[in-house]
């Protein structure tokens, strides 16, 4: 605002104060008179006019009166609230009630009245007399204000706040000032005289005194009101109080008690409460503050004597104030003033503080669409592009940048080439010419000659002025040094004018002797190929003036030369003059000292010393010629000559046109026709390479005649970050092959002033070295030629050219260059140059050091107050304090500061919010982490240990876990490879496809609606319903408890049964299990173990099945015999690791189920006979057949497992063998007997089932060739179009996720040697040897290691270096050993049980197909029933991929002859031939011999783990360890490895049975790959031999491992428990 | 919402779903599920429901009317992924084929006491006209896969959805 302005509108603000305050006054007056009124008419609100209740007038009164009058006497009997404003007439009471009460007031008053005359007795005039004045004043009030009231009480109304507080504060004073005052009613006398008594107008003079007393009391304000009407009505009302307080002290007594009890009598009867409106506002009144509106004077808001100060007057600089409407500002200005210290808001102007206005001009936000509009405008959709969600790196992205769209603009006008090797020879010339032209034109623009000319004659007039002895009389030392200053200046001048004259000649002559030479050669070619022409055009001049100003200006020259050389001349005789002097002296001295030299030597030798240079001779120095006038006017001449122009000479100005006339084609020779042919062939084009990256190119232009190409286009870039570079590439075209790379052209990088619009337009120059020779009249390029006829004076030219551009930077739609900030440019400070306007104000462009800024800032001694320096002010305190940012635009952490309700230390240190943000990154231990609790002090410190653990051991190994280090190395780089590919695969986690949110039948093609329409008529219930799918569950709202596993056993075959021979050594404790056979009655449970009594002589056995997953455990009943059959269906809950049920977790479950088969024993352990009759004490031991394992990976994977599965049995079970069952005679027996061991028929599922993780749908990139992949797509759709269950496999992703062509991955590949040696003559015995190699290396399934993301095919010798593959690896490791052995192999892919879709090794021996188990090492022939494998998609050979085409895929079907097309379609086949990929296996393995001793240790260590483990799990129980039996176990399992347990039993039964005579034995060995720990432990857990609670059990646990080379670990587990036998 | 203990601060929701305007359709019915992030966890009430089904109301504003009630407490630590009610509505086509109607999705309100939510409703469309037809005659309408999906905003990108109808909530918190 203007501060003349607000000074103008303060006073006027004044003056209308005091009005206002005259006005407040007068409308007290009037508005309490208009009360008063009010209060007659209703006569309700005071006591005094109680009186109206007075018997003797009650029948006067009006009804309307009467009624109203009971109001306040209820009121009154519970409170008084006298002095309340009026009521209005609202109130009804009923009449009967009325009348009631009437008429107990009547009793009352009677009994008052008596009191009361006694009282009147003694003040017997004072009241009365009071009475009078109010109603005479009434009448004159209302007389006299009646017209103007109306519009007072208008005014009334607005300041009826302030007036209301003040009436307000007089009232609760008045309240205050006699509380215990009860409601006392006005006599009857009273009332009488107020209606019938004649009022004296004279007040009395106590009355007077009480009046004064009682103002005391009031409030200030109103005494203010009360001077000039000291009477007025306001004041009626506190008199007649004073007369009540009276009347209370005196008759309290009396009076109080029968009003009292009358209250206390009638309470229930009261109507109901009502708070009228007004008594309610005068309520909140009373709390309420409410300020006024009004300005506030300025004296009120400043000190005491201070006059406001304007400082805008003053001349400084002051914000501009953020817009408050004016009543605003007066509420907020009158809140503060009734605060206490309130003036410290007010500024020196007296206004209230206040910061420059932060608001803006405009919205920030988006305007809203209204609920009125049309329902078809907000529903109209638009297209938004997605903005990816860049999940990794939303951290990385700096919060102070804006990402926005900047864009350059590139505007490429044309192309010029000075040179191009389709020049002709007068192409060259002509290009020369052209430039020469360019050149002279250049100069002639600049005419730097003429410059110099009049700079050298403005230097002589002001020598020869300053030479002018009457002007320089002042100080004639500093005028001769600027003479001189001035002289040397000419001459440098006129030094360069001369050779500047001296180019502009010799630049003509060349012109003129290059256009000679382009005329010769026209003519000498006879035809014309540029249309270039040059005339010289001749001024004249005027020969006489011209040959004066030359011959003026030699002679100036001649002059000056003069006297230079003069002052030379001078110099040098001064010179001459002084060395003559010296050498005079020296010759003198030299005589001197001769002399004295003969008389004085002896006296004075040092004096010889003072001779300065005895053994120099000084030379007679010569005397200067002086200057020869002649001889310098010649050499100016000379000069002159050369380079000027001679007198009188024409003035020749050449003028290069383009109007010569080309010769047409047909009128020249061959050559130039070819010439111009292949001119017309070539087409050029620019690239734009942004950041050494192509963004776009200009269309194609053929070339022109004249070598120009004009492409006029511009290129919008749409950039992100500071450009690094800016690059043209021009890439020529000849004819259709294909284009070369000419040249690159390095563009600058606009300054960032430099915008669209403004940018001028710049020729860069290029030129290319590429050699070019042609077989026309062209020159080339980069090769000699010359233009004599003898080849002599050769030239080379390069290609070479001129691209006209201009860069700028373009401009937004609303005006602002959309330039990258400049911090991106790695300076900090720039940007806050970029964006504030302060550098437009100060117009300079390219400030880059804002510290420079405030330095000369400080240096300039800038105003800071000046308001046209306050951008620049703030801007250099940003600078300074060390703000980097002002931003001109919204952003959301603009005040991010003051918004930061903590410090980032804060936050960083805060548990909670890293648990949040690691969470949030998915960091693998807080994935699915629930629940972070709500402070910091609840949140443990070990939550973060595991995490912090394994940040720091990422790269240490740890070996505590892993016994071997080897593996522990393995494990760790296994962990990383997985954490890698993990991280890769979470982006595409969050990728979704439309199938993966919305179900949507497909489009049914004619098939599938014919089979509908068939289904229409189909039976609704079929007699043999088919079984339909389950329902698939997504496992998202899944919990704990919510899924099982259920596992249906069916039966088994051939369980090793129990062995008669052994009751040799038992025989002793038989007594015992006689009981037994005896108990007839229950001969189903009767145990019929101990056979060998058994009346068939059959030897039985008892077994029962127990699944074990996730420790929990089921089992079945038991049944009997080694056929058993159970067909129980076991439950198991399943728990997903952290209650988390999603498909990544899920897949990641490394669980197993366990099913072991047990035998339930009996034994009696009643040690006294005699109690046999009384009870029965039998103890049931179970004894471990074998187990099958199958991870829950796939059962998830495969839904469901159904199918008969081989048993893993120990290879020795002692007590138990496999009988040849004489009495079984069922068909397929004999086809069983052929494969040893025991099978198990099982059904497993997940209820409900789970949908499986899908892999992802990644497109990997390849090496491989573009058409065989192409190849490979096309193969496996119409595979997968013919068969679509089988498996096909043309393309896997190796191990850095990469797409790899299948038979890259077959190649023979050496076994160990020492697996080679060992039968060299037995070529069988080698493959099985081999094959139990390879399957002793650990199985590890890509799912688990990558859940669910895809399978990984690692090559052998990484497969040999993890030691840790699933079936792919394993098959392909042995496909390529039985390679090298020369046997013929595939790869077979297709679907077993329990595995699903799986590799297995097929091999041709001479007559029959072996198909081998690469992860278990079994072999089985083609027809053998038990073989796992069920089906077969296709074969994989070395060189080759077949797929199955015949009708079945069972092995036991189907033909391996790959050679017929008809059952085998190969990949590669006549049409595709074979390309001969190379392998991507390595060369050879190489093998390293594993250390025997590192092998033992580990043997040592894990015996020592699992004994401690056994007497963990056996935690009530002592468990004791026969260290004779351990010993013997220890020496018995190497001979298991030698023979890969097979036919040791017998041996080994017999030898244990001579070692552990008298003891019960049942244990067994086990043996698996050794991979780590765990699967060991689990291994020994699930057998259940600690189990055993026999009081003198003890055990034995022996360990061996068998070290294969490249630390291959077999490794067996003897565990036994002995009972010694009594 | 109350501090209960000294972890957790609990959520309760009471309300119902009101009535909806689905001008085409009649016979609908309504199901509703709670969508909430992992410091989330429903301590007593309902999750899901399913409601009866409705007919339009005979007057001008041909309202379907539910009244369906829900009433569920939750409890949390962090305010991060405050839950929301996704509501879907079916109902039978033209040859009785359960379709459905509609999706909606709302938080539920931050601040406690009284609050009315207009959701508005929307459908997947099909992805060419061949299959809008073919849904429309096999009765296999476009669906999600989960009606949960509505509360992410993964995924969405590039979807096209169209028919906005709208729902009545009211949702005491």
């Amino acid at each position: 605002m203007n501060p003349k302005e607000e000074k103008v509108k303060i006073i006027t603000e004044e003056f209308s104060e005091n009005n206002e305050v005259a006005e407040v006054g007068r409308q007290k007056k009037t508005s309490k008179v208009a009360r008063q009124k009010r209060k007659k008419r209703l006569p309700t609100a005071g006591p005094e006019e109680m009186v109206s209740e007075n018997p003797h007038l009650g029948g006067q009164q009006e009804p309307e009166q009467e009624d109203s009058d009971t109001r306040p006497l209820s009121m009154m009997s519970r409170r008084g609230p006298r002095s309340l404003p009026p009521i209005p007439s609202a109130s009804r009471t009923g009449f009967a009630e009325f009348s009631m009460r009437e008429r107990m007031r009547e009793k009352l008053q009677a009994a008052r009245s008596k009191a009361e005359s006694t009282l009147l007795q003694e003040i017997p005039t004072t009241r009365p007399r009071r009475l009078q004045s109010p109603s005479k004043k009434e009448l004159e009030t209302e007389f006299g204000t009646e017209p103007g009231e109306k519009v007072q009480r208008t005014k009334q109304e607005d300041d009826s706040q302030s007036y209301s507080r003040v009436k307000f504060r007089d009232s609760a004073q008045k309240i205050k000032s006699k509380p215990p005052v009860p409601p006392g009613f006005p006599s009857a006398e009273e009332a009488y005289n107020f209606f019938t008594f004649n009022y004296d107008p004279e007040p009395e003079e106590s009355e007077e005194k009480s009046q004064t007393r009682n103002r005391d009391e009031t409030n200030q304000e109103e005494e203010e009101g009360e001077e000039e009407e000291p009477t007025v009505h306001g004041e009626h009302k506190t008199v007649m109080q004073d007369e009540e307080e009276l009347l209370s002290a005196k008759d309290a007594e009396d009076f109080l008690l029968g009003l009292d009890h009358a209250a206390e009598d009638f309470v229930a009867v009261r109507p109901a409460d009502y708070e009228s409106v007004h008594v309610r506002l005068q309520r909140e009144k009373e709390l309420l503050f409410v300020p006024s509106r009004l300005t506030v004077p300025t004296y009120k808001k400043l000190p005491e004597n201070v006059q406001p100060r304007f400082l805008e007057d003053e001349g400084l600089y002051i914000g501009a104030r953020p817009e408050v409407p004016r009543t605003c500002q007066n509420i907020v200005e009158n809140r503060l003033l009734t605060q206490d210290p309130g003036r410290k808001w007010f500024g020196d102007d007296g206004r209230i503080l206040a910061l420059p206005n932060p608001t803006k001009g405009f919205p920030s936000r988006p305007p809203m669409l209204t609920q009125e509009q049309d329902i078809k405008a907000e529903l109209e959709t638009l297209y938004k592009k997605a903005i990816k969600y860049v999940h990794r790196s939303q951290h990385m992205i700096g919060s102070g940048d804006t990402p926005g769209n900047f864009q350059l603009d590139i505007d490429i006008l044309g192309l010029i080439f000075t040179h191009h090797p389709c020049f002709s020879r007068e192409h060259v010339l002509a290009a020369k010419l052209a430039q020469l032209y360019d050149q002279y034109l250049a100069r002639h623009q600049r005419n730097k000659a003429k410059f110099l000319t009049d700079k050298l004659q403005a230097l002589r007039i002001a020598v020869q002025t300053g030479l002018n002895p009457a002007k320089t009389h002042k100080s004639l030392d500093t005028t001769q040094k600027t003479i001189n200053e001035y002289k040397s200046e000419i001459r440098q001048t006129r030094k360069l004018r001369d050779a500047e004259q001296e180019k502009d000649r010799t630049l003509l002559k060349t012109i003129i002797k290059v256009w000679k030479e382009m005329k010769s050669l026209r003519e000498f070619q006879r035809f014309t190929n540029t249309p270039l022409k040059l005339v010289l055009r001749k001024e004249k001049v005027d020969q006489k003036a011209d040959e004066e100003a030359y011959e003026a200006e030699i002679q100036a020259e001649i002059s000056e030369l003069l006297e230079e050389h003069m002052e030379e001349h001078e110099q040098k005789m001064e010179a001459y003059r002084a060395a003559y002097q010296q050498w005079k002296a020296w010759k003198k001295a030299q005589r001197a000292k001769k002399k004295k030299k003969k008389q004085a030597v002896e006296e004075h030798p040092d004096e010889e010393m003072e001779e300065p240079y005895p053994g120099e001779e000084p030379v007679k120095p010569v005397p200067p010629e002086p200057t020869d006038r002649a001889l310098i006017e010649q050499q100016v001449r000379e000069r002159a000559a050369r380079s000027r122009r001679r007198p009188g000479e024409p003035t020749l100005v050449p003028e290069l046109s383009l109007a010569g006339s080309v010769t047409p084609n047909e009128q020249c020779p061959r050559v130039e026709v070819l010439r111009r042919e292949d001119v017309k062939k070539r087409s050029v084009y620019l690239k734009v390479i942004f950041n050494d990256k192509e963004v776009s190119r200009t269309d194609s232009r053929p070339l022109g005649a004249d070598f120009r190409v004009h492409f006029g286009q511009i290129f919008n870039l749409q950039i992100f970050n500071w450009p690094e570079s800016l690059t043209l590439q021009v890439y020529e075209t000849v004819g259709h092959s294909g284009t070369t790379l000419l040249a690159e052209v390095f563009l600058p990088i606009p300054e960032t002033t430099v915008v669209t619009g403004r940018a001028p337009i710049e020729e860069v120059e290029f030129s290319s070295n590429q050699h070019v020779t042609l077989d026309h009249e062209g020159v080339g390029s980069g090769v000699p030629f010359s233009f004599e006829a003898d080849g002599s004076n050769q030239l080379i030219l390069m290609t070479s050219g001129k691209v006209s551009n201009s860069v700028a930077w373009a401009i937004g739609e609303n005006g602002i260059p959309l330039i990258p900030p400049l911090s991106q440019q790695n300076i900090g400070f720039r940007s806050a140059l970029k964006r504030a306007d302060a550098i437009s104000s100060i117009g300079t462009s390219g400030l880059t050091d804002l510290k420079k800024l405030a330095k000369w800032a400080a240096e300039s001694k800038l105003d800071p107050n000046d308001p046209n320096n306050a951008p620049l002010m703030q801007l250099i305190s940003v600078a300074t304090s060390g703000e980097s940012y002002v931003p001109d635009f919204f952003r959301l952490e603009q005040l991010q500061q003051e918004f930061n309700f903590v410090s980032d230390e804060e936050l960083n240190r805060s548990k909670r919010f890293r648990l949040l943000c690691l969470r949030s990154q998915e960091v693998p231990e807080f994935r699915n982490y629930k629940q972070i609790p709500a402070y910091d002090r609840e949140i443990m410190e070990k939550v973060f240990q595991d995490y912090e653990k394994r940040l720091q051991d990422r790269n240490v190994i740890e070996t505590k876990d892993h016994i071997d280090t080897h593996r522990a190395i393995v494990a760790k780089y296994l962990q990383q490879v997985r954490e890698s590919v993990i991280n890769r695969f979470l982006i595409a986690k969050h990728h979704f496809l439309l199938s993966d949110l919305i179900v949507e039948e497909e489009v049914p093609n004619i098939s599938i609606l014919g089979l509908s329409l068939f289904k229409l008529a189909e039976q609704k219930r079929p007699l043999r319903p088919r079984r339909k799918g389950r329902k698939k569950v997504t496992a998202q709202n899944l919990s704990d408890g919510d899924i099982k596993v259920l596992v249906n056993i069916i039966r088994a075959y051939d369980i090793p049964v129990r062995k008669p021979t052994t009751s040799k050594f038992q025989q002793p404790s038989r007594s015992s299990r006689t009981f037994s056979e005896k108990r007839a009655a229950s001969p189903t449970t009767h145990s019929p173990t101990h056979s060998s009594d058994y009346p068939l002589g059959q030897v039985l056995v008892r077994p029962f099945v127990e699944v074990s997953f996730q420790r929990t455990i089921c089992h079945t009943t038991t049944a009997e015999g080694p056929n058993p059959s159970w067909n129980e269906e076991l439950e198991l809950p399943f728990r997903a690791p952290n209650g988390d049920y999603s498909t990544t977790s899920l897949q990641s479950v490394k669980d197993d189920v366990f099913i072991n088969i047990f035998d339930e024993v009996l034994y009696d352990v009643l040690e006294d006979d005699r109690e046999r009759g009384s009870g029965i004490h039998t103890r049931i031991e179970r004894h471990w057949l074998g187990s099958v394992k199958i991870p829950f990976s796939t059962i998830y994977f495969q839904a469901k497992i159904d199918g008969t599965f081989k048993i893993d049995i120990p290879p020795v079970l002692l007590g138990y063998s496999k009988e040849r069952s004489m009495i079984m005679e069922r068909g397929f027996d004999s086809v069983r007997s052929l494969s040893e061991g025991s099978y198990i028929t099982l059904f497993i599922t997940i209820e409900p089932q789970l949908v499986p993780g899908e892999l992802v749908r990644e497109k990997f990139d390849s090496q491989e060739d573009e058409k065989l992949l192409q190849a490979t797509e096309k193969f496996q759709t119409e595979c997968a179009l013919k068969f679509p269950h089988r498996q096909c496999l043309t393309t896997v992703t190796d191990i850095s996720g990469k797409t790899v062509f299948v038979t890259r991955y077959l190649k023979p590949l050496n076994p160990p040697q020492e697996l080679l040696d060992a039968c060299p003559n037995n070529p069988q015995a080698t493959a099985e040897l081999v094959a139990r190699y390879v399957s002793l290396i650990p199985f590890l399934p890509d799912t688990v290691s990558f859940a669910g993301i895809c399978d990984l095919w690692s090559t052998s010798d990484q497969f040999l270096d993890l030691l840790a593959g699933d079936e792919e690896e394993h098959a392909v490791l042995l496909c390529n050993y039985f390679l090298f052995l020369g046997k013929k192999a595939w790869l077979m892919m297709g679907n077993a049980i329990p595995e699903g879709p799986t590799a297995y090794v097929l091999t041709r021996e001479q007559s029959h197909y072996l198909i081998w188990n690469p992860c278990s090492g079994h072999f089985y022939g083609q027809f053998d029933t038990f073989c796992p494998l069920k089906s077969v998609g296709c074969l994989i050979g070395p060189d080759n991929i077949w797929f199955n085409t015949q009708r079945y895929d069972s092995p036991l079907r189907i033909n391996f002859d790959v050679t017929k097309p008809k059952l085998w379609k190969s990949f590669f086949s006549r049409s595709l031939p074979y390309p001969g990929l190379s392998s991507i296996q390595p060369e050879e393995l190489i093998y390293q011999r594993t250390d025997k001793a590192a092998a033992a240790e580990l043997q040592d260590r894990i015996e020592k783990i699992l004994k401690e483990k056994i007497m963990d799990w056996r935690p009530r129980h002592l468990t004791r360890w026969n260290r004779y039996c351990t010993s013997a176990l220890r020496h018995f399992l190497p001979v298991l490895e030698r023979s890969r347990g097979e036919d040791v039993e017998d041996d080994h039964r017999a030898e244990l049975l001579k070692q552990l005579g008298d003891y019960r034995f049942s244990g067994f060995p086990l043996h698996m790959p050794y991979s780590e720990l765990k699967p060991l432990i689990e291994a020994v857990y699930s057998t259940g031999v600690h189990n055993i609670d026999v009081p003198n059990v003890e055990f034995a646990l022996a360990v061996y491992i068998h070290p294969y080379p490249k630390n291959v670990l077999s490794v067996w587990i003897y565990v036994a428990s002995l009972i010694r036998n009594r | 919402m109350a501090a209960a203990g000294p972890s957790v601060f609990l959520l309760m929701v009471n309300g119902q779903v009101e009535s909806a305007q689905f001008p085409e359709y009649d016979d609908l019915y309504c199901k509703y599920c709670f969508v909430y992030g992992q410091d989330w966890a429903p301590t007593a009430g309902l999750e899901e429901g399913i409601s009866q089904i409705t007919s339009k109301s005979q007057d001008v504003r041909r309202a379907l009317v539910w009244n369906f009630p829900i009433d569920v407490t939750f409890k949390s630590t962090n305010p991060y992924g405050w839950p929301q009610i996704v509501l879907s509505v079916y109902g039978p086509d033209v040859f009785g084929n359960d379709v459905v109607r509609g999706y909606g999705a709302v938080h539920v309100p931050f601040s406690p006491g009284r609050h009315k939510r207009t959701i508005p409703m929307f459908v997947p469309e099909s992805t060419s006209k061949l299959q809008k037809f073919t849904s429309w005659f096999m009765g296999r309408r476009p669906e999600y896969t989960d009606p949960k999906v509505v509360a992410q905003g993964e995924g969405r990108e590039g979807k096209a959805w169209a028919q906005w109808l709208s729902l009545c909530l009211w949702l005491r918190s």
